[in-house]
């Protein structure tokens, strides 16, 4: 609205309509034309994916073509009926909602206590979340299988689940943080005075009032758990514990990639998480970066 | 920011009792608790290893910093050293380029900007283990998308060898990784151009400034401080990815592509976990400097 | 459609189910009815298969061991894992003292590993193997003993796999190439002459994978040598080396080699040879069952060969896969009964007929599978009685091992062809960091 009504007071100042009206029309159709070709470059890899998905291996390998001459869901019938795909994605979905849940209640807590108190090492604290959600994966990968088999949690979704926290506390911490300080302390004083408890205050007027930063964190952090690959490798050997990343790279076995049924796996995985973004793009505009960025 | 201090008020909070410094304490232990054991703990024992010359089944002993000076002769490492600020220097400006071109194009008053902005975003949606599958597949010389798109249009008749030789490996695996790095700096940029003040591009109007000089009176400063932090961070996400390069090249060909985390795993698939553990341990001086300087950046933010 | 391969785990689960099934049943009925002929009744074995080609070979695998399992009272888990994962996988496991009772893995590997006292020794299992079904053949033999650096022979070798030379018959006679080449020159001078875009004469692998590594071989084959016969002082600076970097080189820039075989992973050389754009690929045979699979065409024109012959003749390593018994397992009995019952003609009849190995017992030459009807098995058997022992001309020990893992004559290959690195400099590097690897034994 207000670049419309400056749009207009601009033309009253230079007297000029029909030029800027000019100016604005190509203006448009060249931010179109270079949106447009951005988007067909972007989107080129992800139809790559899907058309693999639906080709036969002769033409996949021998025959290459920007367009399958025959279309099959051959690959998905393999994926989903003879390799069981659907188990996979139930234990993925399992683990990343439980860490998404834990993640948002655990960082929610601490974010607010951070943002909100003022006590000693607290500095210390926020350094160490920080410097807990940089630290490189491969570098914990052994530590933590080891902890993991102490601790009795081996090839074992509860233990991929800890595993996970680990990675994603510190950053959903970290997110919710930058987000609480843009909750106006005004109202939480009201709600006090009106004789809400500290608890009270933070579970019906800061989370209510943060709603959109907190789910684009729960979106981030279950994008994360969801893509685990490393540690999903390195702790979990059976197959009615494997996740959906890990069980498509089960289907890389030694000599031949079966591009097919892979890209028919990277479909089924990316399609619940792209349809989420597609839907969620504002709260994560909103949300993410008032949290990560303005930190 | 809205974290200003303010004394008086925060005294009064604080007089209140000792049971809201305990609430406060309470509500951050679980976190603590989860961090000292999952990733302190498990991070001082990685250190530890570095000095060491454990290896797989064994404990082994404390061999002071012979692991690191095996590495400091060692070529490969010299071109993890290179290679890893190689790929985070030009894919972060890369991501910074298209980033900031496509926000500010989506941040105008355009119909239908909400779509694009949906398919801009989708690279980041995309699980990284599937997104750099489907590039290597795009690289493929023999039935590899990007090939075929090159030959059947004509632009370029010859098929190349996109990761398998020296000089298109690193831009390769640079190009897969802007493509899915980018969004998160376009989302960034584009939350912090609305939040600048419409009001200050209308004076600048009034003052007579054209588009140029309005995007660096105006964009430029309002936008310094997400991209600065934008930078620090992605540079750290950056330099610890695995999967890009390890799914595309696994660091070759030769030591092209090589970069830390893959040199790390190396190390771990010859068993060799003392030497595994130094390469990534070695890594921390530069994460560290990156890391106070995010701290500081939005330190400084803070207070402003 | 076949398939190409996969790992066919939803079928395994549903064994592993039912077989757990069966067992709570057995146990809970039975436990004290057949104690005496089910020694090991009550107790848990879990085991790590290597996933191999043919998903009917792994098939048979779990079915045989869940099978065993069922009528021993024993309830069993197997577990399918990626081979180009074992090393990972069970380098966790050991580290986190989650191994698995039983488990199969690459020679390489026990080498490496039975340093560490990871492996109980099967002395008298081995022994008894053998005797059953006319003794072990001398190479296997004598390439698995690792008395010396654990006490005893921990691995059961139960199959050999190596590289033949797979050539395409179609594109080679029409060049008038109607045999085999013998020599690597001979190679070159073929794969030259059938080079034409977008078939590259020679899928030889020059990354950092198992594949890369036969690059040893023709290095050995030249006459280098890694080490000196101590096996402790690395040699791979040499006038031998440098004929072989000379040839490799010369054949690189002829152009012959397919784009990207510099970083190929194990699956790099199968895929430009199905996809028909090269004319030799050397290879366990597993890239031959997939093309009878779902290129009959190309699987006709494929014929199968030794590796070619350098100056001091045909250096082509047998490499034993063995099964082994976890040291932390609570029940080894039960595991080295398991291991025997794989050992038997029974299985391994029907199992060779699955998977792409040769016989590791003499005995078994007369099974079907190597009776000749198969080219494949036939060059696996043959490589088997012919080839020679793993590491040969050189020491076969961890340190070797160690340095194959490594990797190292394949980088020094790409610092040649790749980087440009003049013969001496990638020599040198290739001494320092093979010494680097001996030292440590």
């Amino acid at each position: 609205m207000s670049v419309m009504k400056s749009e207009r007071s601009m033309r009253r100042n230079s007297g000029s309509g029909a030029s800027e009206r000019q100016r604005m029309i190509v203006g448009r159709v060249l931010s179109y034309m270079a949106l447009t070709i951005a988007v067909l470059l972007i989107l080129f890899p992800i139809y790559w994916m899907v058309i693999t998905s639906l080709k036969l291996p002769r033409e996949i390998y021998r025959v290459p073509s920007l367009w399958p001459q025959v279309f099959t869901l051959d690959n998905y019938y393999k994926l989903l009926f003879d390799e069981g795909f659907l188990h996979p994605i139930l234990n993925s979905l399992m683990v990343a909602t439980t860490v998404t849940v834990v993640s948002v209640i655990f960082s929610a807590f601490a974010a607010y206590s951070m943002v909100r108190f003022r006590y000693r090492f607290k500095g210390l604290i926020g350094r160490l979340i920080l410097f807990a959600y940089l630290t490189p994966g491969s570098l914990l990968f052994i530590p933590l299988s080891i902890l993991m088999a102490q601790l009795g949690l081996s090839n074992s979704l509860q233990g991929l689940i800890l595993v996970d926290l680990a990675f994603s506390v510190p950053l959903a911490t970290w997110l919710l943080q930058g987000y609480f300080r843009g909750v106006p302390r005004e109202l939480e004083e009201q709600g006090l005075i009106d004789g809400l408890s500290r608890m009270g205050a933070l579970l019906r007027i800061v989370l209510p009032l943060s709603a959109p930063g907190i789910a684009a964190v729960s979106i981030f952090v279950f994008t994360g758990a969801w893509n685990e690959l490393l540690f999903a490798l390195v702790l979990v050997s059976s197959e009615s514990q494997r996740t959906a990343p890990l069980a498509l790279n089960y289907l890389i076995t030694s000599d031949v990639l079966p591009w097919g049924p892979l890209m028919a796996g990277a479909v089924i995985s990316s399609v619940p998480l792209m349809i989420l973004y597609f839907v969620a793009q504002r709260f994560m505009v909103q949300g993410l970066t008032a949290g990560s960025v303005k930190g | 920011m809205t974290d200003t201090p303010d004394f008086g008020r925060r005294r009064r909070w604080l007089t209140d009792s000792r049971r809201t410094h305990l609430f406060a304490y309470a509500l951050v232990v679980p976190v603590l608790l989860l961090i000292i054991g999952l990733v302190a703990y498990p991070f001082g024992f990685a250190i530890w290893v570095s000095f060491t010359d454990r290896v797989i089944g064994s404990v082994g002993k404390f061999v002071g910093l012979a692991n690191f000076e095996y590495l400091s002769r060692n070529a490969t490492f010299g071109a993890a050293v290179s290679n890893t600020i190689f790929l985070v220097v030009v894919t972060d400006i890369l991501k910074l380029g298209i980033g900031l071109g496509l926000a500010l194009l989506v941040n105008q008053q355009l119909p239908g900007r909400g779509l694009f902005r949906s398919f801009l975003m989708l690279p980041w949606a995309m699980p990284a283990f599937v997104a750099f599958l489907t590039w290597r597949v795009l690289y493929q010389p023999v039935g590899g998308g990007l090939n075929l798109v090159l030959t059947q249009t004509g632009i370029y008749p010859h098929v190349i060898d996109w990761l398998g030789q020296r000089p298109t490996a690193m831009p390769s695996v640079i190009l897969a990784s802007v493509w899915r790095g980018f969004p998160f700096w376009f989302i960034s940029i584009l939350a912090a151009l609305q939040s600048i003040p419409k009001e200050l591009y209308e004076a600048a109007r009034v003052d007579g400034a054209n588009a140029w000089q309005r995007f660096w009176m105006v964009t430029a400063p309002g936008i310094r401080q997400v991209v600065l932090v934008t930078a620090l961070l992605s540079s750290i996400w950056t330099a610890n990815a695995f999967e890009h390069v390890w799914l595309l090249t696994q660091g070759g060909p030769s030591d092209a592509t090589m970069v830390f985390p893959v040199l790390a795993y190396f190390g771990m698939q010859t068993q060799r976990i003392g030497e595994a553990a130094a390469v990534s341990v070695s890594m921390m001086p530069v994460l560290i400097v990156l890391l106070i300087a995010v701290t500081a950046v939005m330190q400084r933010d803070d207070e402003r | 459609m076949k398939s190409i391969h996969l790992s066919g785990f939803n079928r395994a689960r549903r064994m592993v189910v039912s077989a757990a099934i069966t067992a709570a049943l057995m146990a809970g009925t039975s436990s004290f009815a057949i104690g005496q002929d089910q020694p090991y009744s009550g107790t848990q074995l879990t085991y790590w298969g290597g996933l191999i080609f043919s998903e009917d070979a792994n098939q048979l695998l779990s079915d045989t061991i869940t099978k065993w399992g069922e009528a021993n009272g024993v309830q069993t888990e197997v577990v399918m894992i990626n081979q180009n994962e074992t090393v990972q996988r069970v380098s966790a496991a050991v580290e986190s003292g989650t191994m698995p009772d039983a488990l199969d893995l690459s020679l390489d590997l026990l080498m490496i590993m039975s340093r560490q006292n990871v492996f109980v020794p099967l002395d008298e299992l081995y022994n008894r193997v053998g005797e059953a079904q006319g003794g072990w053949y001398g190479s296997i033999d004598l390439a698995t003993d690792t008395t010396e650096i654990a006490g005893g022979r921990t691995g059961l070798p139960f199959g050999a796999s190596g590289n033949l030379l797979l050539r395409r018959t179609d594109l080679l006679e029409a060049a008038g190439f109607d045999s085999a080449p013998a020599t690597w020159e001979e190679l070159v001078a073929q794969a030259e002459a059938v080079n034409a875009p977008p078939v590259s004469g020679l899928g030889l692998a020059l990354s950092n994978v198992g594949d890369g590594n036969v690059q040893a071989s023709v290095l050995q084959s030249f006459g280098g040598r890694i080490a000196d016969d101590t096996g402790e002082n690395v040699t791979i600076k040499s006038e031998e080396t440098r004929t072989y970097l000379t040839w490799l080189k010369d054949a690189w820039d002829r152009g012959i080699f397919p784009p990207g075989n510099a970083t190929w992973d194990g699956a790099g050389d199968n895929q430009v040879y199905l996809s028909g754009q090269t004319a030799f690929i050397a290879n366990t045979g597993s890239v031959g069952i997939a093309a009878r699979n779902d290129d009959p065409e190309l699987y006709e024109f494929t014929a199968y060969s030794a590796l070619p012959a350098g100056p001091i003749g045909t250096i082509s390593p047998i490499t034993p896969q063995v099964r082994a018994i976890s040291a932390t397992s609570d029940n080894q009995e039960a595991a080295m009964a398991l291991l025997e019952h794989l050992s038997q003609p029974e299985f391994l009849r029907e199992y060779y007929k699955l998977a792409i190995y040769g016989p590791v017992l003499q005995g078994q030459a007369e099974f079907e599978a190597f009776n000749g009807e198969d080219p494949i098995h036939s060059g696996l058997l043959d490589l088997v009685q012919k080839g020679t022992a793993p590491g040969y001309p050189d020491v076969y020990n961890s340190a070797y091992a160690d340095f194959m893992a490594n990797f190292i004559v394949p980088k020094m290959a790409q610092r040649v062809v790749i980087d440009g690195w003049d013969f001496d400099r990638a020599m040198d590097e290739a001494q320092a960091a093979g010494q680097a690897i001996y030292d440590k034994y």
